[in-house]
């Protein structure tokens, strides 16, 4: 018994006395995706070895409910440290005071790409780090072309030629001549918001006017009917990466697709091509959605300090250029540099989904996301189907945007 | 009066685990969500209370056409699981050779997992690569691709098909059981008497497999109002919204566009049906064990 007694004595003054070790603040962060790219993993392991105070902890969440945990987590009271989201949420986020502001300096600003900066901007201030940038461009099948007795060499450089394209390929070969993808699916939107700014069109002005019933808008809802006929059949049942995979089964003859599509057409037996997305009649030059994926900093975590500065370091020249060579995500580059410029020199196809970033568009911002993505694939896919006529989609649309801007 | 007092505590105690469980567990998300339905939460940090203007701006006539769409969708799925379903039990109740066999496979679309099961189908009805589209183009029925899930009528009946896949074994195993404790004396005084196969299932079957018919029916009604995971894989509710139930409506509100006064709301209603159900389905019951016990 005086054993006992002894040894616990001793067990609370060795408690008492041992000095426990500080607990570091953590900075979690909301990775989308099935695994850390390589580059983030060696360079998260870097940050964590400089500040072991602040290290940062990622969680992987798949692509489909990634955003949805970060925003219920915030809206919960419980915030992560930062997350990965499309920058379309940024004013909604902002507006409810979920995350902080992370402006940029000007020489920050400069390196960027012309308009990316605005695609995280909003009321002059920078919400979010880009981290993820997507354009598209327009791939041909060749192999289709030829069939069809169109010139394999020259892709349509207008609306006009690609629907007329398209027609000559559905008449002469049976098979699809574009891939129009128009399911319920947030790139529905995104899809056909590539035509809007290949033809000069906004959705919402810089005072947060609606401006979508516009004649340029106009333009792109008609070319989408003028173009459904001699797409593939039911196009409300496809989204983007569906119309991919039909594409890459050689059963259609363009589609306006992301660079990935390039690396997963080198193991096809398709010949093919990639150029610009063609212009609209009121086109300035070449243009595209502009897609980007930000990093941002979340309010309440009491480590705003630190994310902010890991998330400038994590995306920072260096580091973002070997997470874009990766190649694994199929980014387009963030930023230009002589290291791009040699990307582009060693694999051509790479050109048109820098050019068209000079008239490219971001998404719009609006404070419902969601209810402008539901408006917008409403009206595309009233007139896709016939139910309704591009004028009269537009102005309900333009109507209902209203209530979520 | 001690002893019986002890006894009540005793049970009371027995009983806590479980109350404190379904308060917490059911009861406190009930009441907040009843509790939301009455403010404009959504992701701003300040919450007003705003009466009844979420159930004032739900009963639109959008809405409205989301519940009937609802009520068509649950009436047509619910049917065809159980009329299949009484026909599965009744093949896999006959005296045919491998009927073991036969049983076995009609579980697996209850054992695959549901998403799997709902991405199959997803693949059948695609228009390019799908089965079904293959076969009617092989057979001549269609001249082209036929995308299922591309148009609001062909998406409706898609979706109503696979849950109609995924719910009939459980109904036909049910039914199957109900079906093995009916006596076979009656079946053979019939048979003696000259009485049909149709005649037996008619006068026989039928009417002692009420009961099942009923309870199966009402659970099912409910399962299948509340069905999420076949039409959001499918469909997202698309095109045009044509697949869109409550369910879906709701889901779209309160987590798509982060209004949790409104979803709540939504989710209210639907509470209300699915209680008026469990109702129905109570009542059923205790009528059916006072049948019984008569």
């Amino acid at each position: 018994m005086n054993t006992l007694f002894r040894t616990s004595l001793i067990g609370i003054a060795l408690a008492g006395t041992t000095a426990l070790p500080a607990l570091a603040d953590e900075i979690s962060w909301i990775y989308c995706g099935d695994r850390i790219d390589p580059a983030h993993e060696k360079y998260i392991g870097e940050w964590n070895a400089a500040n072991p105070d602040y290290p940062v902890v990622p969680e992987l969440v798949g692509w489909a409910q990634c955003q949805d945990k970060a925003t219920t987590l915030a809206a919960a009271g419980s915030p992560v440290g930062i997350a990965y989201v499309g920058s379309r949420t940024l004013k909604e986020f902002a507006l409810n005071e979920l995350i902080v502001p992370v402006p940029m300096t000007e020489e920050e600003k400069a390196a960027y790409y012309p308009n990316i900066v605005e695609t995280v901007t909003f009321q002059d201030t920078q919400w979010g780090v880009p981290i993820a940038f997507s354009t598209k461009a327009l791939y041909w099948n060749k192999d289709l072309f030829k069939e069809a007795g169109l010139d394999p060499e020259t892709p349509p450089k207008t609306w006009a030629e690609e629907i007329e394209f398209a027609k000559t390929i559905k008449e002469k070969t049976g098979k699809a001549g574009y891939g129009l993808s128009a399911k319920t699916f947030d790139n529905t939107m995104h899809q056909f918001l590539h035509w809007v700014y290949t033809n000069n069109g906004k959705v919402i002005d810089a005072e947060d006017n609606i401006v979508l019933d516009s004649p340029q808008n106009l333009a792109a809802l008609q070319a989408y009917k003028d173009i459904t006929p001699w797409s593939v059949e039911g196009a409300t049942a496809y989204e983007q990466n569906e119309m991919r995979a039909i594409f890459l089964d050689g059963q259609v003859g363009m589609l306006q697709a992301a660079v990935s599509t390039a690396f997963l057409l080198k193991d096809t037996d398709i010949d093919w091509g990639v150029t610009d997305l063609p212009l609209g009649p009121d086109a300035q030059g070449p243009g595209t959605l502009m897609i980007t994926d930000s990093l941002v900093v979340f309010a309440d975590t009491g480590v705003e300090e630190k994310a902010t500065e890991f998330a400038k370091y994590i995306t920072q020249p260096s580091i973002q250029e070997e997470y874009e060579a990766g190649g694994l995500a199929g980014l387009t580059p963030l930023r230009p540099s002589p290291a791009v410029d040699a990307m582009v020199e060693a694999d051509p196809y790479w050109k048109p989904f820098v050019d068209g970033i000079e008239f490219g568009g971001p998404e719009p911002l609006f404070t419902d996301y969601k209810g402008l993505q539901n408006v917008m694939i409403e009206m595309v896919q009233s007139v896709v189907t016939g139910s309704a006529e591009p004028q009269a989609a537009l102005t309900k649309a333009a109507e209902a945007l209203e209530e979520y801007k | 009066m001690t002893s019986s007092r002890s006894a009540w505590v005793f049970a009371w105690l027995l009983l806590a685990p479980a109350i404190i469980y379904v308060l917490i567990i059911v009861a406190w998300p009930l009441v907040e969500t009843f509790r939301l339905s009455f403010t404009d939460a959504s992701l701003r940090k300040t919450v007003n209370y705003v009466g009844w203007r979420n159930y004032e701006k739900i009963f639109n006539e959008t809405f409205l056409t989301v519940i009937t769409r609802t009520f068509i969708w649950t009436f047509f799925s619910v049917l065809l699981k159980m009329v299949i379903g009484m026909c599965g039990a009744v093949m896999l109740n006959a005296a045919v050779p491998g009927r073991n066999l036969f049983r076995i496979l009609t579980m697996p679309p209850w054992i695959v997992p549901m998403a799997i099961g709902i991405f199959m189908w997803g693949w059948m009805y695609n228009g390019q690569f799908g089965m079904i589209s293959g076969l009617l183009q092989r057979f001549g029925i269609v001249d082209g691709p036929v995308a299922f899930l591309a148009y609001g009528g062909s998406a409706f009946w898609a979706t109503i098909i696979t849950d109609v896949w995924i719910g009939v074994p459980m109904v036909t195993i049910y039914f199957l059981a109900a079906m093995q404790a009916i006596p076979k004396d009656l079946y053979e005084a019939a048979w003696t008497d000259g009485a049909s196969r149709w005649t037996r299932f008619r006068r026989i079957t039928l009417p002692l497999m009420a009961p099942a018919i009923i309870t199966m029916s009402m659970l099912s009604l409910i399962a299948t109002f509340n069905s999420f995971d076949i039409i959001w894989i499918l469909t997202q509710g698309g095109p045009s919204g044509q697949t869109t139930t409550m369910i879906i409506d709701t889901y779209q509100v309160a987590i798509g566009s982060k209004k949790y006064g409104e979803g709540a709301a939504r989710a209210v209603v639907i509470c209300l049906f699915l209680s008026l159900f469990c109702l129905a389905y109570f009542r059923v019951t205790r009528r059916l064990h006072t049948m019984d016990k008569a």
